[in-house]
């Protein structure tokens, strides 16, 4: 029988993008257990939320994630907006929604680059990365920053969108519809990218459910859940589009599901515009909240994203819980890498998109 | 399903463990369950209507009690379980052996609020830094540690 050994991998490591714990027990090459620890960037924004006004709590909050940072303000902004009882105007919601899909399009390009990369397919993490640059370019030119881009603000937007801007989002959305097309059949069809995927990292559909996994983590697993569609905020009512799921629930078709919703996204941001409603982008709301308590959920690029807001009738929250959606993916890892290889690890804690 | 139709339809199932309920926008729905039934009521939901998805746990300091809810996800309704427990004996019983999705959930809150939550099967410190010793900071008497 093979030596059972502990590997402990971090908190600081060379191939940790972040600062994480992870202790492998393992037979020989097959891992037996995973345990994980966090905590070691805990930045206490909840709390610091508390001690800061509704407006002041909004720029650390677009903090909270360093990729995908307009989908928090989004979560937070709707919520104070329900406890205050304002109606935020349609080409406001409108402009949200379209800054949501363009965030989850350059969040998910990044991820592909992340899986080819770690499974030595470095042509595929230049590719897309070139490709999330169209992305931000266009993020930078509506709203001056490539990635904590300050649009949101409670009571509706801060930029808005002229018509010549549109027009060339409108052009440069068509290369990047041909670019997930073009990824999809490299993804299925480059035979080393399924040999290092196919089968790896599997999640049953029964554990996926009984895990709580969200977004694409569980959708490749066949659990059919899309807030957008199930629970929707912004202009998600009025935009059609299609949920993506897959049942092989393993790391493959945790990459299919997000290149086909990359190409899904970029037909919904082409439709906001192309549907864009006129107005005001932003109502004036007051500053004091009035006491009461809102969930406000979303599907971030990663999957549900859910806030727990409370108001006491003053100027600061009286609560503000964040749940991120790796966090409530992190606990398929364990599950996940039973069984697996040493090999596979990197791919396996990749594919949820930590 | 609606989310009056949902409350309608656990209120007739289990009418006497749910206290208040009540619906304030659609989509979203809370109901309050003491303490003591939150196993049975969400061992209900799991095995009964098939309700799985437990999308957080929010523990609040109100500063008499601490409030916790139970955020459901069931189609298109996010709907709440909402208990109290008292501040001076803050315990519950896991829920991690019907739904195994809360064992972070549960980690979290019992280090950012002291709650015991009974019988879980690895409550080690999982947000917090290595080493912390200074209370749990979302209670409403906590203060940080004079530095230096």
């Amino acid at each position: 029988m093979a030596r059972r050994l502990l590997i402990p991998i971090g908190p600081q490591h060379p191939a940790l993008k972040e600062p994480m714990g992870l202790r492998f027990r393992v037979e020989g090459e097959r891992v037996l257990e995973t345990h994980i620890r966090m905590g070691y960037v805990h930045r206490g924004i909840e709390q610091a939320c508390q001690e800061r006004t509704y407006i002041q709590a909004l720029y650390l909050i677009e903090r909270v994630c360093g990729i995908c940072s307009h989908i928090h303000t989004t979560t937070f902004c709707q919520g104070v907006e329900e406890l205050l009882g304002v109606e935020v105007p349609r080409r406001a919601l409108y402009i949200r929604t379209i800054v949501c899909e363009l965030e989850r399009i350059h969040s998910h390009l990044l991820w592909l680059g992340v899986i080819g990369r770690d499974a030595g397919f470095e042509t595929l993490f230049m590719y897309t990365w070139r490709d999330r640059e169209t992305a931000l370019d266009i993020l930078e030119e509506i709203s001056g920053n490539r990635i904590n881009y300050a649009v949101n603000t409670i009571g509706g937007v801060r930029i808005d969108l002229t018509p010549t801007q549109i027009e060339g989002i409108l052009e440069r959305l068509d290369y990047l519809e041909e670019q997930a097309r073009y990824y999809l059949e490299l993804v299925t069809s480059e035979p080393t990218f399924v040999a290092r995927t196919k089968g790896v990292g599997y999640l049953s559909q029964e554990d996926g459910r009984a895990l709580c996994v969200v977004g694409p983590t569980t959708r490749a697993s066949g659990v059919d859940r899309d807030v957008r569609r199930d629970d929707p905020y912004a202009a998600y009512e009025e935009i059609p589009f299609q949920v993506v799921t897959a049942t092989e629930g393993d790391a493959l078709a945790r990459t299919v599901v997000r290149v086909k919703e990359i190409a899904e996204s970029v037909r919904m941001v082409r439709y906001a515009l192309q549907n864009l409603p006129g107005g005001e982008v932003r109502t004036k709301v007051r500053r004091r909240v009035p006491p009461g308590e809102v969930i406000s959920r979303v599907e971030a690029p990663r999957g549900e994203l859910i806030y727990y807001i409370k108001g006491d009738g003053t100027e600061r929250p009286a609560r503000v819980k964040i749940r991120t959606p790796t966090m409530a993916n992190l606990v398929a890892i364990p599950h996940m890498l039973r069984d697996a290889h040493i090999a596979d690890i990197p791919i396996i804690v990749a594919a949820i998109d930590v | 399903m609606s989310a009056e139709a949902l409350v309608r339809k656990l209120k007739k199932a289990l009418g006497e463990h749910i206290g208040e309920a009540w619906v304030p926008r659609p989509h979203r729905a809370f109901f309050t369950v003491r303490r003591e039934e939150l196993h049975d009521v969400v061992e209900a939901l799991v095995n009964r209507f098939d309700i799985k998805h437990l999308s957080t746990i929010t523990g609040v300091d109100t500063g008499q009690e601490i409030e916790l809810l139970y955020h459901f996800w069931d189609h298109d309704v996010c709907f709440t379980v909402k208990i109290t427990l008292p501040r001076d004996e803050p315990r519950i019983k896991t829920l991690t052996d019907i739904v195994p999705g809360a064992l972070l959930y549960e980690r979290e809150v019992h280090e950012l609020l002291g709650v015991e939550f009974e019988g879980h099967p690895d409550p080690s410190p999982l947000v917090l830094p290595e080493g912390w010793a200074e209370g749990h900071p979302l209670l409403k008497d906590w203060s940080p540690p004079e530095e230096g």
